[in-house]
């Protein structure tokens, strides 16, 4: 069953690109569409039906491990929801016909990639899913042909290709010490081996492939580069969920259920988290560009999810996992509302604009709460993600991590006031006078990721807990 | 159950009615109006219900199990006292907005901030959990956020930044200063919380963070700055951040946690007095020279705010009485204060009050209630400010602190010149603006809580024994 995570969308994709072209373009959308809306709702319903079903199963039709935990599970939601969102974004920005089916056949491709890496349970396969989501992902930057976005695409393989040669080098020398590839042989194999200087080095080698991927600092310079200069829906696409997947997840899931944590990893994971968290948030509040200036807080925010990793306690692997979640969703709400602000008023230098919440209620409201989400101000979901790596850090003796982390929150919400000051609260400028609110499809998806935010802060107390904290 | 549900009530219902109140707003602005009215109202008359049982031997403690945090409420003397006196200045400034707001732009915003402010205030004083405490403690920081920036200029917004961020730094260390209890006792419940520390005191380093949060929220100094700033905001949010409730929350808090639930090592006694005192003195000298009406009328916040530091600082019985009259007096005369000053601002359109003079004249109902909430500020008798006053300084020299008790007196007569010089420029003398009196609301809310400022003082017997009653609580002394 499982298998069909990966399976559906490649199928789909074939036959969408067998003949009756004319037909498929007109079909391509909706199909695309209530793909992911499927896989969302379904990956919602067994969370809150059997989230305690922990089962690997091996499915013989292709020939790799998959299983699933509650790690795959909230990937798999995640990327569900933001390419519905992404899709529904995409009808704003990318024109009908030609266009948009090839957009929507390179968004499938990569829908299949993510959920791959969402299931893959031995390293090679994880190493390919990793490379589907981001060879799609280039072409997706790009899509627009223009200078700008070449340049970002370029610099990603670029340093894409480094992070590649750093994982199948390191792939390599595990399998020199393993003689297999699955999860659990790795992890058996490292562990009798006493870590040799080849283990370290394969491990240090994997460590920073995920970094590139991830966008942590020092290996942070693609990443505002190739946000900012993607099309709207596909800034949407790579903050939501594919730099999340190949970066972020991955490394969870590695250094989770293979390597297993050792104190030099997870002093390396700390410093790293630490460093992104401060050196985004700074860079933040210097843009002057909307989209830039997210993407910088991505930065900041990945840093926080590598730091609760090595915290290496199950209570700061919950925590990252949760602020995974949240991340997904409050970043791919605020370039929802970038994307709407760039239509209305063609520019997201943020100087240019001001007082938009009054023409533009919806967004004003959602951004604002979005921001304040990031920030870690209750009761939005942002909060207990902050308050979680707080209180992990704290007993686990990181004080000044702890430290860190809380006053980087305050850094947070300085950059997040400034945006909401010079865009939206303040008052309106007489050439932004007839700004209208943007089309309904842009305000389906804030009012949709808005509500998540919220709802999950608000419900956290009362049962969401459950799912995280197993 | 009963009970329980009553204290659902009183927090839920602003809380969850004010995101309804836009949707009112398109119907019909009166409906809006007197349906945020009611809301509050159904916060005020709620604590009202819930007197006698916070009275009796047994105060009413609940807890709401779920799964990861419990939510525990309490409502003893201490929350409902404290309940009331906001609910009541809030249902009066609720009250005057209807006139203020209604010339302006935002109105549904204003009015769904304002009842989501008082909702959460209620979930402060209720709530016996430090993490919804401090859930409900930011909530408050939004809506005042929102409030602040409420006029939208370039300037208003920024000020509302930075209040946000003062206070959201000191609420993030006091997080800090919490997880260090939960660290320790391995629960966020404050009962859970007050067995532990029944025989130690609180680790220093965890009240000093605890601390911070209170100060910034308290505007005390060192973090102030943003009060002043604030000013920018419409009147009615000015008494309502300022005067009335949002300063409070610090206060509250402090009576809470060092007060009532953690005993504290003995030197803090003496420290947070005199961080109150140099806050109060310097607070008092800035009101001395300010020439903004509504500056002067918030440094002097920062001033007694320190007098309530004080008495709740100072370790004993008569102290920590004076202390909470003192929330109640001075949240009823601040409010006016603040809300006077807004039927001046609003008829002349400047807050210089070196061009404003002798309004008297044209205003004498607004002068008046300016004069008796003064009064009552000052602490002349027979005003409610009297006893607080009085009462606090007992308690500073019964602790034998002489040294620090002699500072405040200082300040409370500098209180005395600043606020008659106020006066004297704003209401005495030739005319130079003419303007007219405000709108019958708005003078009838300030009349209001000028009545009540001279009524809690005549008869101070009814809340000082119920403070009393909360203070005997709060320290577990027999009844």
């Amino acid at each position: 069953m499982l298998s069909f995570f990966i399976t559906t969308p490649l199928i789909v994709l074939m036959i969408l690109n067998l003949p009756f072209r004319s037909l498929m373009k007109r079909i391509v959308f909706v199909v695309g569409l209530s793909l992911a809306l499927i896989q969302a709702v379904l990956v919602a319903l067994a969370i809150f039906g059997f989230w305690d079903i922990y089962s690997i199963p091996v499915s013989p039709m292709l020939r790799f491990n998959i299983g699933v935990d509650n790690l795959s599970l909230l990937l798999l939601l995640c990327n569900g929801m933001v390419v519905f969102i992404t899709m529904l974004v995409s009808r704003s920005f990318i024109e009908e016909g030609e266009k948009r089916f090839n957009f929507t056949s390179l968004l499938l491709l990569s829908f299949a990639g993510v959920n791959g890496i969402a299931l893959a349970r031995d390293i090679f396969s994880l190493y390919v899913f990793i490379e589907v989501v981001s060879i799609s992902s280039f072409i997706l930057i790009c899509f627009n042909k223009d200078r700008d976005a070449f340049e970002g695409a370029f610099k990603y393989i670029i340093l894409s290709a480094i992070a590649t040669i750093f994982m199948l080098t390191s792939i390599a020398l595990i399998f020199l010490v393993s003689g297999d590839m699955s999860f659990e042989a790795v992890r058996a194999a490292l562990d009798n081996s006493a870590h040799t200087s080849l283990v370290l080095m394969a491990i240090g080698l994997f460590l920073c492939g995920f970094f590139i991927k991830a966008g942590v600092v020092p290996f942070h310079g693609w990443l505002a580069d190739a946000y900012t200069s993607a099309s709207a829906p596909v800034s949407v696409y790579l903050a939501g969920v594919s730099t999340k997947a190949v970066g972020v997840y991955a490394l969870i899931r590695i250094v989770v259920t293979v390597f297993g944590f050792d104190t030099p990893i997870n002093k390396v994971l700390l410093f790293a988290g630490a460093l992104s968290v401060v050196v985004g948030a700074i860079a933040t509040l210097t843009q002057t560009d909307f989209k830039r200036m997210l993407a910088y807080s991505s930065i900041s925010q990945i840093g926080y999810i590598v730091l609760a990793l090595g915290i290496a306690t199950p209570l700061g692997i919950a925590a990252a996992a949760f602020h995974f979640f949240n991340h997904a969703v409050f970043k791919s709400l605020l370039f929802v509302n970038a994307a709407t602000l760039e239509i209305a008023t063609g520019t997201r230098e943020m100087d240019k604009l001001g007082g938009l919440a009054q023409r533009m209620p919806v967004t004003g409201v959602t951004s604002a709460l979005a921001c304040l989400s990031i920030a870690g101000v209750p009761p939005l979901a942002g909060f207990w993600s902050k308050l979680l790596i707080i209180i992990a850090l704290w007993s686990s003796a990181h004080y000044n991590y702890a430290l860190i982390a809380a006053l980087a929150s305050l850094l947070t919400l300085g950059y997040m006031l400034l945006l909401q000051r010079k865009v939206f609260f303040g008052s309106v400028g007489d050439h932004l006078a007839r700004i209208k609110e943007g089309e309904w499809n842009l305000i389906i998806c804030a009012i949709i990721l808005a509500a998540v935010t919220v709802g999950v802060g608000v419900l956290f107390p009362f049962n969401l807990c459950k799912l995280i904290i197993r | 159950m009963v009970n329980l549900n009553t204290i659902l009530t009183i927090i839920f219902v602003p809380i969850l009615g004010a995101f309804l109140l836009p949707f009112a707003g398109y119907l019909s602005v009166r409906l809006r109006n007197f349906l945020a009215l009611g809301l509050v109202a159904v916060s005020f008359l709620g604590s009202l219900s819930l007197i006698p049982q916070a009275l009796s031997q047994s105060p009413l403690s609940f807890s709401l199990h779920l799964p990861f945090i419990n939510f525990n409420f309490s409502a003893d003397a201490l929350a409902v006292f404290m309940a009331m006196v906001s609910s009541l200045t809030g249902l009066i400034i609720v009250l005057y907005s209807f006139d203020y707001i209604s010339h302006y732009q935002n109105q549904n915003e204003y009015y769904v901030m304002v009842v989501l402010f008082l909702g959460s205030m209620m979930g402060i004083i209720y709530s016996a959990n430090l993490i919804f405490l401090y859930i409900f403690w930011e909530i408050t920081a939004i809506c005042s956020w929102r409030l602040i920036g409420f006029f939208r200029a370039e300037n208003d917004v920024l000020r509302a930044d930075k209040a946000f961020l003062v206070t959201f730094l000191g609420a993030i260390i006091m997080l800090i200063g919490f997880i260090i209890i939960y660290q320790q006792t391995g629960s966020f419940d404050l009962a859970v919380c007050k067995e532990y520390f029944l025989a130690s005191s609180l680790p220093n380093i965890a009240v000093l963070l605890i601390l911070a949060g209170i100060l910034s929220k308290s505007a005390t100094l060192p973090f102030q700055t943003w009060l002043p700033d604030a000013g920018v905001a419409p009147s009615p949010v000015t008494a309502l951040l300022h005067a009335a409730v949002l300063v409070k929350i610090g206060v509250y808090v402090y009576a809470r946690l060092f007060v009532a639930t953690f005993p504290i090592a003995v030197f803090w006694h003496a420290v947070v007095p005199w961080v109150a005192a140099i806050s109060a003195i310097i607070a008092a000298a800035a009101a001395l020279i300010e020439t903004d009406f509504k500056r002067i009328v918030a440094y002097s916040t920062i001033s007694q705010i320190g007098f309530i530091f004080f008495g709740l600082s100072i370790g004993n019985e008569v102290g920590i009485v004076g202390g909470l009259l003192y929330i109640l007096m001075h949240g009823l005369a601040k409010a006016g204060l603040f809300l006077c000053a807004g039927i001046v601002e609003q008829n002349t359109h400047t807050k210089d009050i070196t061009r404003l003079g002798g309004l008297i004249r044209t205003m004498p109902v607004t002068a008046m209630a300016f004069l008796f909430c003064a009064f009552s500020v000052m602490g002349i008798p027979p005003f409610g400010g009297f006893f607080s006053k009085l009462m606090v300084f007992m308690g500073g020299v019964q602790s034998g602190q002489f040294l620090v008790s002699f500072v405040f007196l200082i300040g409370a007569f500098m209180t005395v010149i600043y606020l008659f010089r106020l006066f004297r420029m704003v209401f005495l003398g030739e005319a130079k603006i003419s303007a007219k009196e405000g709108s019958r609301t708005m003078v009838f809310s300030v009349a209001m809580l000028a009545f009540l400022s001279l009524l809690a003082g005549i008869l101070v017997m009814y809340p000082a024994r119920f403070a009393l009653a909360a203070v005997k609580q709060m320290l577990g002394l027999a009844q």
